[in-house]
């Protein structure tokens, strides 16, 4: 075994790393799910409305944030692949996934959260603006169930909350005077003392920015990789079944449905595949499932090919034989014989295919075709930030380098895989 | 199967060009089958209220909407392979005339990123073996997967904000300049290639990249084989094996990955005639798609399916040309 900076060691140093600096919101996430589960044996019917996507979402990834370094250390044996040496795109692809699992923990802002935009619009990179957070005067005792939603929007922040006022400077004096562009707004004191008789002044610190709205691009950035990710792997999966059901198809049986299935095969490889896309899309509407629809049935072709000449080569094998034999049916034939096969070769199929998948997604959006407003994107991100280009370059930049890299990570990974199953092409 | 034809050749390009054409019906039976599927009025998809109603009656006629599906669906296919597509709802013309008006860009615009994407990496390539040097070997593997790896429309917007915005080099978008139609006929070309150096950078340079690593992979092939030994035994010089010898012979595989090549090249477009602004086919689908105009869309992705198909049709023509013994293989 190789001294050097391994798999292992890039997953425990970001693993830290977010521990250190979120370690306040862990915290926070664990109180709130412990308070859930408090509430859940007093006031079950409430404890149930308020079990929505973000809470869910929230909790899952703290839980397996504390069990993540268990799991790796106790499953240390069998994930041989935690030893393998660390190169870039390894470690950019393991970030990914930090950011795919975590990304609550890593900002548990809202990514739509836009307030006083005079004062938050297109903030470059590092800049940082004073924040005055309201009291809201509740004073009389509330319920666990109130108590509850409370503590819930402070630590899972909602898209609007009233109560926080961005501004560029704050004077403190009888009452407080807040500067928002050169106009001065006064306010009484005391709806800003809160239980320990102190007026608190935040520094809101945005890390990659603001947009047109005022939005932290930082948020955005996060839950933008998280939506192309996602919509990536559902597209792959989609693929990847029709591509080895059909593959299975045809070598198995041969004949008549081979010659089919190969005849469709070339329309849909005879055609210029982001047409085919656009023109689905404009017919049927563009949502995040059509669009996993579409990418998903665009990209079976080569599957399908790789799949139906494996097949065609373990159909002579003798295992395979005995298999057929001993009577197991078509679907078990598949799952137990031919799947663990061609796992290995069509892995990297899988990857290129993800990353042309990721590319097919930024490029829909950016045309206006995507996954939509509704979610921040890598693709609607640049395209909007494409208006503001003279002012604000920090809009393109940050979601078109994390799609560089990404492309970039997923390709070079797919090439040393390849050459790892193809030793042939190892010159 | 066809036993007119003497020379297996012949056989088995005209057995291609049926198949071809079967494609080319399977393709328009698709696109029926999408209208037919998607949501909404299907006779929505042909006429609009934009049409006026003498138009509209007219084109349900030629497409028999008032009749059952079954007549629906003969109708549109003749139609649609005579070069009737409709008639589009913002132009108020036939899609066939608004699409002859925007093709011709798209072509020459592709045709010269096809043209530069091939030599340049043939070139590249071609010092990067001439240097022997495995430093810039690797750096050149790597920058170019880097390369390809950056979206086309990262890369226009990348290239706007430079040369555009911040050196004010290279206008931002469009094909010609203001005063073009007052410009000298020199000037006017040379306008044209100022506008275009952009947009021909964004489409070619992922290309290069993955010619690139083709090309170098073959040639790398290429050399290691023993005729090139047996050659470089017999003092030939080393110019004359790389001219003669090496690119002839690795330029081989390529024909068959430049089909694919063309797809790529084809979404490419679009994307850069959209960041640029340039009046392509590109352009004109994704306009119509955010007008609703259908007739256009359709148009529109059957002559890119119809293009396609041609193009793959040419490139086995001459794979076939090139090597004789690639007849069996080619029908499969």
């Amino acid at each position: 075994m190789k001294p050097g900076f391994k798999i292992v060691h890039w997953i425990i140093f970001l693993w830290l790393l977010i521990l250190i600096l979120r370690f306040d919101v862990l915290i926070d996430y664990l109180f709130l799910f412990f308070s859930y589960i408090n509430l859940l044996f007093t006031d079950t019917g409430s404890a149930l409305v308020f079990l929505d996507f973000h809470f869910i979402d929230a909790s899952l990834s703290t839980m397996l944030f504390l069990l993540i370094i268990p799991l790796i250390l106790i499953f240390n044996k069998r994930l041989g692949f935690v030893k393998a040496g660390l190169n870039f795109s390894f470690a950019f692809l393991i970030m990914l996934g930090f950011i795919f699992l975590f990304a609550p923990i890593i900002s548990n802002e809202n990514p739509e959260f836009s307030k006083n935009l005079s004062v938050t619009k297109l903030l470059p990179p590092l800049s940082s603006v004073k924040q005055l957070e309201l009291i809201s005067v509740e004073t009389q005792k509330l319920s666990d169930a109130e108590n509850f939603s409370l503590k819930s929007e402070q630590v899972i922040k909602p898209a609007f909350n009233d109560n926080i006022i961005f501004a560029d400077s704050i004077v403190v004096a009888q009452t407080v005077i807040y500067y928002q562009k050169n106009e001065a707004y006064e306010i009484d004191s005391k709806k800003l003392i809160d239980k320990k008789g102190q007026i608190t002044i935040e520094e809101k610190f945005f890390l990659l920015g603001t947009d047109e709205f005022g939005r932290d691009l930082f948020t955005r950035l996060i839950n933008g990789t998280r939506i192309s990710l996602t919509v990536g792997m559902c597209a792959v999966i989609l693929s990847f079944i029709i591509g080895i059901i059909l593959g299975f198809i045809a070598g198995y049986r041969g004949g008549l449905p081979d010659i089919i299935l190969n005849r469709f095969t070339e329309i849909f490889l005879a055609f210029p595949i982001i047409y085919l896309i656009v023109l689905i899309l404009a017919l049927f509407g563009s949502s995040i499932f059509s669009v996993i629809v579409v990418l998903g049935i665009s990209g079976w072709m080569s599957l399908f090919k790789i799949v139906k000449s494996e097949v065609l080569s373990i159909k002579q094998k003798n295992f395979f034989s005995t298999a057929e034999l001993v009577g197991l049916g078509k679907v078990q034939l598949l799952l137990k014989e031919i799947l663990p096969v061609i796992l290995a070769p069509v892995f990297v199929n899988i990857l290129f295919l993800f990353s042309n998948v990721v590319l097919a997604e930024a490029a829909l959006s950016y045309l206006g075709l995507g996954t939509g407003s509704e979610y921040p994107s890598w693709g609607s991100m640049i395209s909007s930030g494409q208006e503001y280009i003279t002012k604000a370059w920090w809009l393109i930049a940050f979601p078109g380098l994390g799609l560089i890299l990404t492309l970039f990570a997923i390709n070079s990974s797919g090439r040393i895989f390849g050459k790892l199953i193809n030793p042939r092409l190892k010159e | 199967m066809i036993k007119v034809f003497k020379s297996q050749m012949t056989r088995t390009l005209v057995i291609r060009f049926f198949s071809s054409l079967l494609t080319l019906f399977f393709l328009v039976s698709f696109l029926f089958f999408l209208i037919r599927l998607s949501p909404g009025d299907p006779t929505d998809k042909y006429i609009s209220a934009k049409l006026g109603s003498e138009l509209s009656e007219k084109i349900a006629e030629k497409f028999s909407l008032n009749q059952p599906v079954s007549n629906q669906y003969f109708s549109f296919v003749a139609n649609v392979l005579r070069g009737d597509l409709g008639v589009s709802y913002s132009y108020r013309l036939p899609v066939i005339e608004v699409i002859r008006e925007y093709i011709t860009f798209t072509f020459l615009f592709s045709l010269i990123s096809f043209i530069l994407q091939i030599s340049l990496s043939i070139w590249l390539a071609l010092w990067v073996i001439k240097k022997r040097n495995k430093w810039l070997d690797n750096f050149v593997t790597n920058s170019s997967l880097f390369v390809y790896s950056i979206p086309a429309f990262v890369l226009g917007v990348v290239l706007i904000y430079v040369f555009s915005v911040k050196l004010n080099l290279f206008p931002i978008s469009g094909l010609k300049s203001l005063d073009y139609d007052y410009l000298p006929f020199l000037a006017q070309i040379l306008d044209r290639i100022h506008h275009l150096v952009l947009p021909l950078i964004t489409l070619t340079a992922a290309g290069v990249a993955m010619f690139y690593k083709y090309i170098k992979e073959s040639m790398d092939d290429v050399l290691q084989q023993a005729f090139i030994v047996n050659l470089r035994a017999t003092g030939v010089s080393e110019k004359t094996i790389l001219k003669g010898h090496v690119i002839p012979n690795a330029i081989r595989p390529l024909i068959s990955v430049a089909g694919v090549e063309l797809g790529i090249l084809l979404g490419g477009t679009l994307i850069t005639e959209v960041i640029f602004g340039l009046p392509g086919m590109g352009r004109l689908t994704v306009d119509s798609i955010l007008s609703r105009d259908y007739p256009l869309v359709l148009g529109c992705v059957f002559a890119a399916g119809a293009v396609m198909i041609a193009a793959n049709f040419l490139a086995d023509i001459i794979k076939l040309k090139l090597d004789k013994r690639l007849v069996k293989g080619i029908l499969n």
